[in-house]
């Protein structure tokens, strides 16, 4: 039988591991979504105007608008939950990614996977613990949301935030979304976002860049 | 795409030392405008990003245009293209109306934003199964066995068939089945009643027309009757207005009748609105607008609605001023004396109300065992209703589709007037719900256009088949004529389909199935191949809205019209439904000895060579239509040449447009023959022999609680003991999209049941069901929530139908199960059909791979 490990030893050792694969880029900015989870009716127009953008065969899907519901009959409630990539402040694909093709903009915080490097590993995919990269068999490359960068550089909005019909997902820099001091239509006077609801992984594992209008049965405590 | 690894750049990524890559990508960052996103001279990254070689939308051809399937609205498309292949879509984003800018997005000029389906269309557009040829049938009618043939042939065939039919059966042999559905704009219009069919049969002279409405007949009856126009809607904007908005069967997160419903009904509720939902289902908008959830069970609606007439009659809650107004026949002060000697129209609706001619007061207590909710909430909802003011009741079509649905409307109606909610801003009268008088036909509309030879009820189609000559007019809905054809039994022979996919979308399939037998000709005209094209004879291939000049508007609100270029060339051999007609107009008029004749009349600004070349025609009668109509008659001073440089024209209006405003403000009289709100129709007091009416049956003459042929209290319940409903899905456009892989991810076609129901039977989420009654049955997956009443099923219409050798639809298509006998006024019992359930070994067929598309289930969570 082994010796006792020393924790603190592992601990240190996992920590050097870590900085020395990656170091998180500091964005200027950082860009983020806000989605309000009540008055978003579900209508899925933002995945089909991602799968469109994006020339997504059946399968992968980028965007993905969750659909919640609970309670008994006939005191029921219904809610939606909204996400694609969250272009997180330490996006646990990253160093995952064994030919550096996930990468994070310095200018605006935007991760993205250079395809022409991808090969396809999908260890991504397990890491994310928001079912953001998504594998396209057919080309055997994973992809996920970029938050359409070309647009972003032609100063316009990605194609999620223009198709929302009820106006409740937008993109703005988040630490604003987050205290609320960024003008949008997403949510309503007197409202306040937050950055966790229910049903979703922890935002301090990977600190996504996304606030919610949450359901009061969301919230979390 | 092909993905070709450059081994030096991944060398260079894999081994840090080489370069820095992270510098690379943060190269050339154009700094973010303060406070904002949209820096429009922000410098372009030079670094190519993920999905390099990508165009961009600013190297690609821009051209805007909008969505054109069967719902209420219309959205705007903008077409990036790169030669002559769209490669993405958009949407409005506020640059493209005159004065607008990137972002533009005002409550006056909101932005027009399509929807999921519209969103969709390139898979519509390029889809497997789009006609690209000319097709005639070489196997047995349905078996789907078709051979390519030229427009020559085609168009001889189907020419020489209509004169052969026409001789031998006389001028109502041929049915018009022409519907709104591939092709809603001013020109190229598929239409029952305005339709570019309708006026081609009834210049050649042969022609059945169908006059029921499968949507909303029952609501559009009432409508007539009772405000004298189905103009009873108000526009969008004044949603944003009401302090109560009661959702009656009505979900606009899944069905849209205007451009911006939802999001002004969110700004509602930003202003403090209350909202109800009366539904079996607990909807997405009930979610949305956080609605007190009423659930009621289907069919029961006129009963709930009686209940709570009574509350407010007996706590004098109504308002009798507007009462004593504006109505007829409300009570006994507003009924006139000629009705005391009319065969149908002695009674008054307070005194129905309070049970005086037949001893039961329709009490909330009453109606509370009719339709399941509780005389209380009855109560509740009732005195709401009538002390909160404005308020409105948007009575839906949904409920109106069934047996006597037309009684439902017409009691929404009865409460929105003895509520004074009227022709007030932030009220409501809907109804039908159209909120203006578009300009809506560009192409030539004379004395031909709809002229029929007989007109039936739209679903009696295959009982008059089945049955003649042994047929009574009354069972038909046979339209009452003046002339000697009054009365005429038609005797069916050949259907023309156009922009309509009938026989999948008409109840109890299985009866059109013996009838289409029957047929000698069924000629179908649509872009992509449908269940019913797999009936027919002759396939024409239409080209899709991308392909043809014209220009877009919703039915019933939002202003503005959307021009629709020639986006791409037409697919294939694909010709405009006009072409077809025009090119078979001629043949037909050379074949009859009557030369050019037929053809020149029937598209005048054309010739011949219009067959092959149709730009010039086209944008002759579009410019016309702009300038003599819309310029002329609507206050619009943009040119048509700007109109089709901006791509869409949004009216800005003085104030929001409200119904009846005139009428209440300014005394104008209502359209109706009394001038008044008729409570009491003044048509129906006067009709003693119901046969020779296109009702064929008795009906009141005020709203009355009717009990229907087929709900959860009724004696067929004992047999078929669950309601099934079918509502319009969100994913299609009733069949529309059903073949588009992209859509088919957010759903599957499933039935909903309610989790105590499941739990009795053993049915969990994702087990396959079979569902029948003595129509037919079908095979679906189920889905088990606590968002339905008990007792009623919810399987969405639309399904392209998949038969088995023993007749079971494996698709799931709810009109298997549906009654073909409709409600006198016209309205289709698609909302009444009581059925039976249980797991099967069956196996339901998607019409695809469903490991491969469908994952709506994954995303579905309790608590």
């Amino acid at each position: 039988m082994s010796e006792e490990k020393d924790l603190d030893k592992i601990k240190q050792a996992v920590k050097r591991r870590k900085k020395e694969v990656y170091t998180p880029v500091v964005p200027e900015t950082q860009l983020g979504f806000i989605h309000h989870n009540v008055d978003c009716i579900g209508c899925r127009a933002c995945e089909i105007a991602c799968k469109d953008k994006n020339g997504l065969a059946p399968g992968p899907r980028f965007r993905r608008v969750m659909y919640i519901e609970g309670g008994t009959f006939p005191e029921v409630y219904a809610y939606k939950v909204n996400m694609s990539c969250n272009h997180c402040a330490e996006p646990a694909c990253l160093p995952t990614c064994p030919t550096g093709a996930i990468y994070k903009r310095k200018k605006d915080g935007i991760v993205d996977i250079d395809s022409s490097l991808c090969i396809g590993c999908r260890r991504c995919e397990a890491a994310c613990p928001y079912g953001a990269p998504q594998f396209i068999p057919e080309q055997n490359i994973v992809s996920k949301c970029n938050m359409c960068v070309d647009e972003i550089d032609a100063g316009r909005k990605p194609y999620c935030v223009m198709a929302c019909m009820m106006r409740v997902l937008d993109i703005g820099p988040i630490d604003k979304l987050a205290a609320g001091q960024y003008e949008t239509k997403a949510m309503a006077p007197g409202e306040q976002p937050v950055r966790a609801v229910k049903n979703l992984a922890d935002p301090e594992l990977t600190k996504p860049s996304i606030v919610f209008v949450p359901h009061s049965k969301g919230k979390v405590e | 795409m092909t993905v070709e690894l450059d081994l030096n750049v991944l060398l260079d990524r894999i081994n840090p030392g080489r370069r820095d890559f992270l510098k690379a990508t943060a190269a050339g960052a154009g700094a973010l405008a303060a406070g904002g996103l949209v820096n429009l001279s922000a410098v372009r990254e030079a670094k190519a990003f993920a999905y390099e070689p990508y165009p961009r939308d600013d190297e690609l051809t821009t051209v805007v245009t909008s969505c054109a399937h069967n719902c209420g609205s219309r959205h705007m498309l903008v077409a990036h293209k790169k030669g002559d292949v769209i490669v993405r879509l958009s949407t409005d984003d506020g640059r493209y109306q005159e004065g607008g800018h990137f972002g533009k997005d005002t409550l006056e000029e909101p932005q027009l934003r399509a929807c999921l389906r519209g969103r969709a269309y390139r898979q519509r557009l390029y889809s497997a199964e789009r006609l690209l040829y000319p097709m005639v049938r070489v196997g047995k009618r349905g078996e789907g066995k078709f051979k390519r043939v030229s427009w020559d042939e085609a168009l001889d065939y189907v020419a020489r068939k209509m004169i052969a039919i026409k001789n031998q059966y006389g001028s109502t042999a041929l049915l018009d089945q022409s519907y709104a559905g591939a092709s809603y704009g001013v020109l190229h219009k598929s239409d029952q009643i305005e339709g570019l069919l309708g006026r081609f049969m009834g210049m050649f002279g042969c022609r059945t027309n169908s006059w029921s409405v499968p949507s909303y007949q029952g609501t559009t009856t009432s409508s007539r009757w009772t405000f004298g126009t189905i103009e009873d809607g108000n526009e969008d904007d004044t949603y944003a207005h009401s302090k109560l908005m009661i959702m009656w069967g009505w979900n606009p997160a899944y069905t849209f009748h205007g451009g911006n419903t939802f999001y002004y009904m969110r700004k509602a509720k930003q202003n403090g609105c209350k909202f109800v939902l009366i539904d079996p289902q607990y909807t997405d908008s009930a979610a949305a607008y956080d609605a007190w959830w009423i659930p009621i069970k289907p069919n029961t609606d006129a009963a709930m609605m009686a209940g709570m007439a009574h509350y407010i009659f007996t706590n004098n809650l109504q308002d009798q001023a507007f009462i004593d107004k504006f109505c007829l026949g409300m009570d006994a002060g507003t009924m006139p004396e000629w009705t005391a000697h009319s065969p149908n129209g002695k009674e008054n609706f307070k005194d129905y109300i309070l049970g005086t001619y037949d001893g039961v007061p329709k009490t909330p207590e009453w109606a509370a065992g009719i339709c399941g909710v509780k005389a209380e909430d009855i109560k509740k909802l009732a005195h709401m209703y009538a002390t909160t003011k404005p308020a409105a009741l948007k009575a839906s079509w949904a409920p109106g589709r069934a047996h006597f649905g037309e009684q439902y409307n017409r009691m929404a109606a009865a409460l929105q007037a003895m509520t004074g909610n009227i022709g007030v801003l932030g009220g409501c009268a809907e109804g039908v719900g159209k909120a203006w008088h578009a300009e809506a036909v560009a192409y030539p509309y004379d004395q031909y256009a709809n002229l029929w030879f007989a007109s039936i009820k739209s679903d009696r189609w295959a009982h008059c088949v089945l049955n003649y000559p042994n047929v009574k007019r009354e069972e038909i809905g046979l339209w009452p004529r003046q002339d000697k054809l009054d009365g005429v039994i038609p005797n069916i022979k050949g259907i023309f389909w156009q922009g309509s996919d009938w026989f999948n979308q008409l109840t109890n399939i299985n009866k059109e199935i013996q009838a289409i037998e029957k047929m000698e000709l069924v000629v179908c005209m649509d872009s992509t191949i449908t269940p019913s094209g797999l009936f027919a004879d002759v396939l024409f291939p239409i080209a899709s809205h991308f392909e043809r000049h014209d220009v877009a508007l919703p039915w019933y609100k939002g202003h503005y019209y959307i021009h629709r270029p020639k986006v791409i060339q037409p697919l294939g051999e694909s010709k405009t439904d006009f072409q077809v007609f025009t090119e078979l107009a001629y043949r037909i008029g050379h074949l009859t000895g009557i030369g050019d004749h037929f053809g020149k009349s029937y598209n005048p600004k054309a010739g011949r060579n219009y067959f092959n070349y149709d730009d010039d025609v086209d944008e002759a009668y579009l410019r016309e239509w702009w300038e003599t109509k819309v310029m002329a008659h609507q206050h619009v001073t943009m040119s048509w040449d700007d109109f089709k440089k901006h791509g869409v024209y949004k009216f800005k209006l003085d104030q929001p447009h409200v119904a009846f405003r005139e009428q209440i403000e300014q005394g104008k009289p209502f359209a109706t023959p009394s001038g008044k709100i008729e409570i009491l129709s003044s048509e129906l007091a006067v009709v003693d022999d119901w046969t020779r009416t296109r009702y064929g049956s008795h009906i009141p003459s005020i709203p009355k609680w009717i009990e229907p042929t087929e709900y959860l209290d009724s004696p067929i319940a004992k047999k078929y003991p669950f309601h099934l409903i079918s509502p319009h899905p969100r994913w299609r456009t009733h069949s529309i999209f059903n073949n588009c892989a992209w859509l088919r991810e957010t759903y599957e076609q499933e039935v909903t049941l309610n989790a105590s129901d499941a739990a009795k039977l053993g049915i969990k989420t994702g087990d396959t069901v079979e569902i029948w009654n003595d129509r037919g049955g079908v095979v679906v997956p189920a889905y088990v929530t606590e968002r339905v009443h008990p007792g009623v099923l919810v399987l969405h219409e639309g399904a392209w139908m998949d038969r088995d050798a023993e007749g079971w639809d494996r698709a799931g298509n709810p009109d298997f199960l549906t009654d073909d006998a409709p409600s006198p006024a016209g309205a289709f019992a698609y909302n009444n059909a009581q059925v039976r359930i249980r797991k099967t070994d069956k196996a339901h067929r998607p019409g695809w791979d469903q490991l491969a598309t469908s994952r709506s289930h994954v995303f579905r969570r309790d608590n």
